[in-house]
């Protein structure tokens, strides 16, 4: 018998294939918004993805989208969202029933939520939310209210939370970081696959949001799940990311290794993005180079959609839509792609690269 | 370092009982004195005081005493107004001579005995007894009115909020705004005519007072059914006349808790959803609600003097109608006391209750 934690299996493929997904929000009775247009990325195990980009690109609307966690006028039109389930079959998200999908949420999939301070119940201890959620995942014999504490502390403990003082406390007893470090916890509980994390330290101090940074990828490192990590911060990104994606105008346009989108961007807009990573990472300042905001989703223009932005824009820009074109591809199969129509052109003169 | 911030204690908690202003702890007989019930019970005392002033004044300040209205109806029979006022004076508990702070000063000190004296118009009754006499009928059928709307109000509204903008919505938001538009002794009125008179629904007339002729009051069947029988017109025109508010600010209130994160956190926790319905849509939703039921009851026992009469129901309605026409002061101040005081006791138990089911209040 084999120990497959060392054997280098064949690679099963990935466990999130993302292919073409639109998100779209109803705004009237026959209008909607496409707030997502054909995002397509593969996820596999054990990887940690980034996706950056400035307010309104769309990113919490993709990590809901995923889960199929989206507000009632939220809709996925189009494209396949292909989850490889504990069990090893593949399932579309998409096509989940109901049940199923409640099943497959938290068990496989979980969600750290943006300025989540108000994930918890006000009227419920933090342990009656381990037990909640305990509860709900349980198949055959429901375990003992004694079995679910001893296993909520534990988890507890992993996040660097004294447990007699957590689990009985009400969530407005606890600080914001003690919050967020408890969701994570909660996060973890049923060992899922793969983690969203949705700007997860945004309204903590610096402090606080290193030592949870800290702690969720030494938690990575542990149990070995794929994560999603949404951010506003690069320098967060460069760190707990293999690869990052940015994401301009509800497209994704432009992924790659963390080490070619910090060192080799290929789309302006992503060097542009670069450019402004403040001294000591904080909120996203606009950078001088960068002016003006994103386009609203209603009036987007008819070619690339950073055109009007962009100090490398030609004609051709307005005209003609770029579509995510794979640049190279490294030996382990990863890839660099951008949605740039003159990348290639501005690498040569090393535009993208100041 | 992590472990560091994580022992930290938590901000100081200011929604709790007894924080002095500059933080310090307090000595015990201050910490009692400016505990959360006893502070609540400290302002509804005083709003008791201030309503039996009010009472007390308004009764003296409309035209004419107990004597001039009954000398001025013996007259109608042909009496001369001399003869008239002897006679009334005789057969009244009432004093004219007496000064106004002595008649003040009597009052305060009974209200503080647990004494309201004795009435004017029914010699040989204590305000005490007559009260004790009609009020439970009317606490009876308001409180059983109350508990009916808003259990079905909080249902109804959380079933509106879930399916907001469908017709479900629609058509109960339609019924709600119209019901809470209409005066309660109307309601009165359009069941008696309509249900009564017109579809033949109910004898309005067998339906009177509050129990058939023979039946005894106990703690039987026959009893329990035959008040609630009577009470049955009343106690749905109550229903009517809240229910759709409660329907409305239900609604309101879940629609509101259903954006709050934890909620979608709970159904990305794979929660059920009859689980979430319940302990984090309903219960959260209901929590800002409960200090409504008491003012719902405070609506209801104003509308009760003109319910009463247009159903001929014998609670303190048709007392309190007698008060007023005859002059009775210690009774009119006895009964709005009384009526006050039930008010202000229901809005204490529901701000206690709230205390209590809220861990953000409580401690
Ligand atoms: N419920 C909704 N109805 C309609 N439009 C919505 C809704 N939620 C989000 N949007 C729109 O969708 C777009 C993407 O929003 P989203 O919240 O996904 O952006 P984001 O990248 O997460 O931004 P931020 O960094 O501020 O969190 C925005 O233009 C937003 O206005
Ligand atoms: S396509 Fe044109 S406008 Fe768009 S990013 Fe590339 S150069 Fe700029
Ligand atoms: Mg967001």
């Amino acid at each position: 018998m084999t120990d497959p934690r060392t054997e280098p299996s064949a690679d099963p493929g990935p466990l999130l294939s993302v292919r073409g997904v639109d998100i779209a929000y109803r705004t009237g009775r026959r209008s909607r918004v496409t707030a997502v247009h054909g995002v397509s990325f593969d996820l596999h195990p054990g990887q940690s993805m980034a996706l950056v980009g400035e307010s309104g690109c769309g990113k919490t609307t993709l990590g809901l989208g995923l889960l199929r966690l989206l507000p009632r006028n939220g809709l996925v039109p189009a494209g396949e969202i292909l989850f490889r389930r504990k069990d090893g079959s593949t399932a579309d998200i998409r096509s989940l029933g109901a049940e199923e999908l409640r099943r497959f949420r938290w068990s496989e999939a979980a969600m750290v939520f943006q300025g989540a301070m108000n994930a918890f119940n006000p009227v419920l201890r933090i342990e009656d939310h381990f037990l909640d959620t305990f509860r709900a995942h349980e198949t055959g014999r429901p375990r003992r209210r004694a079995e679910i504490r001893e296993e909520s502390a534990h988890l507890l403990e992993m996040v660097r939370l004294d447990p007699a003082r957590v689990l009985d406390a009400h969530p407005h007893e606890l600080s914001g970081g003690m919050r967020q470090r408890a969701l994570i916890a909660l996060a973890l509980a049923l060992g899922p696959q793969l983690l969203i994390l949705d700007e997860p330290t945004t309204a903590l101090d610096l402090l606080t949001q290193r030592a949870i940074v800290e702690r969720l990828s030494e938690l990575r490192e542990e149990l070995r799940f794929s994560m999603v990590f949404i951010t506003h911060d690069l320098g967060l990104a460069a760190e707990l990311a293999d690869r990052v994606g940015t994401m301009y105008a509800g497209r994704l346009i432009e992924t790659g290794t963390t080490r070619d989108i910090f060192y080799r961007p290929r789309h302006p807009y992503t060097a542009a993005l670069i450019d402004s990573v403040p001294p000591v990472s904080g909120g996203l300042v606009v950078p001088e180079s960068l002016p003006g905001g994103p386009p609203g989703l209603a009036s987007l223009p008819p070619g690339c959609s950073f055109a009007p932005r962009c100090r490398h824009a030609r004609q051709v820009c307005g005209e003609r839509r770029p579509e995510l074109e794979v640049l190279h591809t490294r030996g382990d199969g990863l890839s660099h792609a951008a949605a740039c129509l003159r990348s290639r052109e501005l690498a040569a003169e090393g535009a993208t690269r100041d | 370092m992590a472990t560091e911030i994580a022992a930290s204690p938590p901000p100081p908690d200011t929604g709790t009982a007894a924080p002095s202003r500059d933080g310090a702890p307090l000595p015990p007989h201050l910490r009692v004195w400016r505990h959360y019930a006893l502070v609540k019970v400290r302002k509804a005392l005083v709003v008791v005081f201030v309503v039996a002033n009010v009472t007390f004044f308004l009764g003296r300040a409309m035209p004419g005493d107990p004597i001039d209205v009954m000398a001025g109806r013996l007259t109608q029979g042909g009496m001369s107004l001399e003869e008239a006022r002897i006679i009334a004076a005789n057969s009244l508990a009432y004093d004219p001579g007496a000064p106004l702070w002595q008649q003040w000063w009597d009052f305060i000190v009974g209200l503080a005995t647990f004494d309201m004296g004795m009435t004017i118009n029914r010699p040989g009754f204590t305000v005490a007894d007559s009260i004790a006499a009609y009020l439970p009928w009317t606490l009876f059928s308001i409180g059983v009115g109350t508990v009916i709307a808003v259990t079905l109000g909080l249902g109804l509204g959380m079933a509106m909020a879930y399916r907001r903008n469908r017709v479900l919505d629609h058509v109960l938001s339609v019924v709600a705004s119209v019901l809470g538009a209409i005066p309660n002794y109307l309601i009165a009125m359009l069941l008696v005519v309509g249900g009564g008179m017109y579809l033949s629904w109910f004898d309005p007339i067998a339906l009177r007072g509050t129990l058939s002729p023979g039946v005894e009051a106990g703690f039987n069947a026959e009893f329990l059914g035959d008040a609630l029988y009577h009470a049955g017109l009343p106690i749905f025109t109550y229903v009517l006349a809240i229910i759709g508010t409660w329907m409305l600010i239900m609604k309101a209130s879940t629609t509101e808790v259903l954006s709050e994160d934890y909620v979608t956190v709970a159904r990305a926790r794979g929660l059920r959803d009859r689980r979430i319905a319940v302990s984090y849509v309903g219960r959260n939703a209901i929590l800002p609600l409960v200090a409504q039921i008491a003012i719902s009851f405070g609506t209801l026992v104003g509308g009760a003097i003109f319910v009463e009469q247009v159903l001929v129901y014998k609670g303190v309605g048709g007392l309190l109608l007698d008060a007023v026409n005859y002059r009775d002061y210690p009774l009119l101040q006895g009964l709005l006391v009384v009526l006050t005081t039930c008010v202000v006791a229901a809005n204490l138990v529901a701000d206690l209750l709230y205390s209590r089911l809220d861990p953000r209040i409580r401690k």
